[in-house]
């Protein structure tokens, strides 16, 4: 069977995070051919935007770089960003694919030398780092993209940023009447890493998220602790740019709920005494108090967790925090029972912070393809359609698991492939 | 500390609505969401686990227990659906149950098979009470619209007492009395085992006066004015029909104490009292505006019950259920039988009058085991919870 690629037996792989960077490696590796789509405008997924991750508490640019090289370097990965997978027809060895590429408005000229935005007059919020700082309307997805290429944000634009940006260019890059493009592609079989996104914390309306600048979400922390983040590396009260005396962790924030998430999302314990070390890092006498309904700590984090719990101003309260009082000074009071001591405790922070756990993208939105997904959004991998699962969008998991299930993947849909 | 299961409890708490209790995870999000729980130890976590773990004992001491209105707020944000609203519920059926005596009659009116019982006892005795009488013969149509019920019984030329009243007396005040008598000892039972809980010594008791000055009376305007009951999120609706109930219930006690005194106090002495209220007397009144209030109030918690059936899932139970029956019951044929002597149709009138006896006659005979219990339990509760935050406690 030979398509308009000239590709065989092809895997397409969606989802360019670190769960599809393995898929698409281990596959195309090993002589297959590989398509890999991802709807950003880079390549990196949420490992981009952590400060440091498990197991080894690696900053992202010590996995990712090496994966990109790889892919870089692999004639037989076609990779396609900022492109979602319209429509999937045909069935097990022979789907046809439709995808849709959005428009860049820069096009491949662009060598990233950042004049366009530098001359560029618009700013837009910066999601990439939740919304804390802006970019320019014309702006690098982040400091270690991939690929290596700015992206404009056109909403964002006025026509004199338009302007600006056109003439600021020495390379003809910038097009800003690029269209969506759509191509259709044939595989034998399809690798699902569309991956995650935190969980929506202004649904859990007892935390006040949103009602407050001191009230933020682990993942927000995460950036703020980068040193590519808004803050350059240094955890702060957003607003007031106070720094941290005291500190409380939620944990199961709309997790284990079935109002909310009814799983656990598995690394939202860890995360946080990860970010505990952040803290304690910047502000050796602040006092971190952790509220939680049970510490989980999987396979060889026990360890890791013996030793934060022996920090002397950290203080663990088995009870979930079920109110957030926001004060007039800009600190908030979170509240919870102590089940084992049964007493109601108040106490009053400069920050909190709520571990929200991960939903899967299928939750959010409607599978492009005919797929089992479970009731929370996770999809099954079924052997027989050819429509293998990995990574967070087969289960909430760390970076180790996402790996190893993408390999598994990897083999799967090679086998499968074959048939 | 050694936890010995009773497992009869545990089953017992899943029939009365508390099916759901083993889901719990003590997560505590409850004892924070409860606008009802005190600061220091609050509730109804800790209720869940003890329940969970077969704890009857600790429970049953347990003034927290009471204190509970089922708001629902705790439930609606359970990350589990445990309920613990409805379990606590469970709870407390199983302490009037436990508190009940003579305890063969609180087992009767704890669950649906003893229904066919608990209505047959009260038909029997009225049934009996009216052949003894002698007066089993329906009045006529003119007789009717004079006399109206007040010869149910029948009549003697004893011009001092009315038979008929002679006879309502003989049923209804012992019913009554063993009602009280046995919520009374449930009551002082549950006051003991809570106080030895709570490690109150006796070195300071409270006079009845002070008792009733400091405790009972500031709990009784509480609940009269439903303050906690106004906090509730969830089922905050329930107020509009508990409310009223409860107005027209102190409504009818106060025209039935007036009736009393009419007829056999002040009857003793004019006998032209004896006899139906005109309709225009104070107490007619009253009496009237008192039922309209008990069927809307009884109507709106029907609906409320039914709604939270179909919407949160709750379980349909015979302890919640039995009270509403039994109210309405007595609402419909209690002005059911005052419209039909209106509209002149004795035979049918005599039938509901009878059964408005025999409905009367249950909520008295079962009040301190069924859901009407809490009237005393949960005042007593109430009581103990501003003792035992009292000097007298305190102070030791």
């Amino acid at each position: 069977m030979t398509d308009e690629q000239s590709t065989t037996g092809a895997v397409l792989v969606v989802g360019g995070g670190i769960s599809g960077l393995t898929a698409a490696l281990e596959a195309a590796e090993v002589g297959k051919d590989v398509f890999l789509v991802e709807k950003g405008a880079s390549f990196g997924g949420r490992v981009a935007q952590l400060n440091q991750y498990f197991p080894k508490l690696c900053p992202p640019s010590c996995g990712l770089e090496i994966n990109f090289r790889r892919v870089r370097d692999n004639r037989r990965i076609r990779t396609y960003s900022m492109t979602t997978v319209k429509s999937v027809s045909g069935a097990q060895g022979n789907y046809e694919v439709t995808l849709e590429t959005a428009p860049r408005y820069v096009n491949s000229n662009c060598t990233a030398c950042g004049d366009c935005s530098a001359a560029c007059p618009d700013e837009r919020d910066n999601d990439f780092n939740f919304g804390m700082d802006k970019t320019k309307a014309a702006y690098l997805p982040h400091e270690m993209a991939f690929p290596r290429r700015y992206v404009i944000d056109k909403n964002a634009l006025s026509a004199a940023g338009a302007e600006a940006v056109k003439s600021a260019c020495k390379y003809d890059a910038i097009d800003l009447d690029m269209q969506a493009q759509t191509r259709t592609i044939n595989v034998a079989s399809i690798v699902w890493a569309t991956g995650w996104t935190p969980y929506d914390a202004t649904k859990m309306e007892n935390l006040k998220f949103g009602q407050s600048q001191s009230i933020v979400t682990n993942m927000m922390i995460e950036r703020m602790a980068a040193p590519s983040g808004p803050t350059g590396g240094k955890i702060v009260r957003p607003g007031d740019d106070k720094e941290i005396e005291s500190i409380a962790f939620v944990q199961c924030a709309g997790s284990r709920d079935e109002n909310h998430l009814e799983y656990c999302s598995h690394i939202c314990c860890m995360a946080t005494f990860k970010q505990m070390s952040y803290v304690r890092e910047q502000y050796p006498d602040a006092k971190i108090y952790v509220f939680y309904i049970d510490l989980r700590t999987p396979g060889k984090y026990e360890k890791f967790r013996e030793a934060r719990m022996a920090d002397e101003n950290a203080t663990f309260i088995k009870g979930k925090v079920a109110d957030i009082a926001i004060e007039a000074d800009g600190s908030v009071t979170v509240t919870a029972e102590n089940a084992l001591t049964a007493e109601k405790i108040s106490q009053q922070v400069d920050m909190a912070v709520l571990a929200t756990g991960m939903q899967p993208n299928f939750a959010i939105e409607q599978a492009p393809a005919d797929l089992q997904i479970d009731s929370n959004g996770f999809v099954i991998s079924d052997p027989n359609s050819a429509m293998i699962s990995a990574g967070c969008a087969k289960k909430a998991a760390d970076v180790v698991t996402c790996t190893q299930s993408s390999t598994a993947a990897a083999l799967k849909a090679i086998q499968v492939s074959r048939r | 500390m050694i936890v010995q299961p009773d497992l009869e409890f545990i089953k017992s708490l899943k029939e009365a609505g508390g099916d759901t209790l083993k889901k719990c995870y003590q997560c505590a999000t409850c004892s924070v969401m409860c606008p009802l729980s005190k600061e220091g130890k609050p509730f109804p976590r800790k209720e869940m686990i003890w329940a969970q773990w077969g704890m009857k004992d600790q429970l049953l001491n347990d003034p927290d227990v009471f204190l509970c209105h089922q708001c629902g707020d705790c439930t609606a944000n359970c990350p589990r659906g445990a309920k613990p609203g409805d379990v606590l519920s469970a709870i407390r059926s199983y302490a009037y149950t436990f508190y009940g005596w003579p305890k063969p009659l609180a087992k009767l009116a704890s669950s649906a098979k003893g229904l066919p019982m608990m209505i047959g006892i009260p038909v029997v005795i009225i049934f009996i009470m009216w052949l003894l009488a002698g007066a089993t013969h329906i009045p006529s149509k003119e007789q009717f619209a004079n006399i109206g019920y007040t010869n149910f019984f029948g009549h003697w030329e004893f011009k001092w007492y009315a038979k008929n009243i002679f006879f309502i007396v003989l049923i209804m005040v012992p019913s009554l009395g063993l009602g009280l008598f046995s919520a009374f000892m449930g009551v002082k039972k549950m006051w003991s085992t809570m106080a030895k809980q709570a490690g109150v010594t006796n070195s300071f008791r409270p006079s009845a006066v002070q008792f009733t000055k400091e405790f009972l009376w500031p709990s009784l305007v509480e609940i009269i004015k439903h303050n906690r009951f106004n906090e509730c999120g969830t089922h905050l609706d329930r107020v509009r029909g508990h409310l009223p109930l409860m107005l027209s219930f102190i409504g009818l006690f106060i025209v039935t104490l007036w009736s009393l005194l009419k007829q056999d106090v002040l009857g003793l002495i004019w006998p032209s009292l004896h006899g139906p209220l005109p309709l225009m007397d104070p107490f007619k009144l009253l009496a009237n505006v008192s039922a309209i209030a008990l069927l809307f109030g009884i109507v709106v918690l029907w609906n409320n019950r039914k709604k939270a059936e179909a919407e949160l899932d709750t379980q349909a139970t015979f302890y919640d259920w039995f009270l509403i029956w039994e109210i309405t019951a007595v609402g419909v044929t209690g002005l059911g039988a005052e419209l039909l002597r209106w509209g002149g149709m004795p035979t049918l009138g005599y039938i509901i009058y009878f059964l408005h006896l025999v409905s009367v006659m249950m909520l008295f005979l079962y009040l301190p085991y069924t859901k009407l219990a809490h009237l005393v339990y949960r005042t007593t509760a109430y009581a103990f919870e501003k003792y035992r935050e009292s000097q007298f406690v305190k102070a030791e």
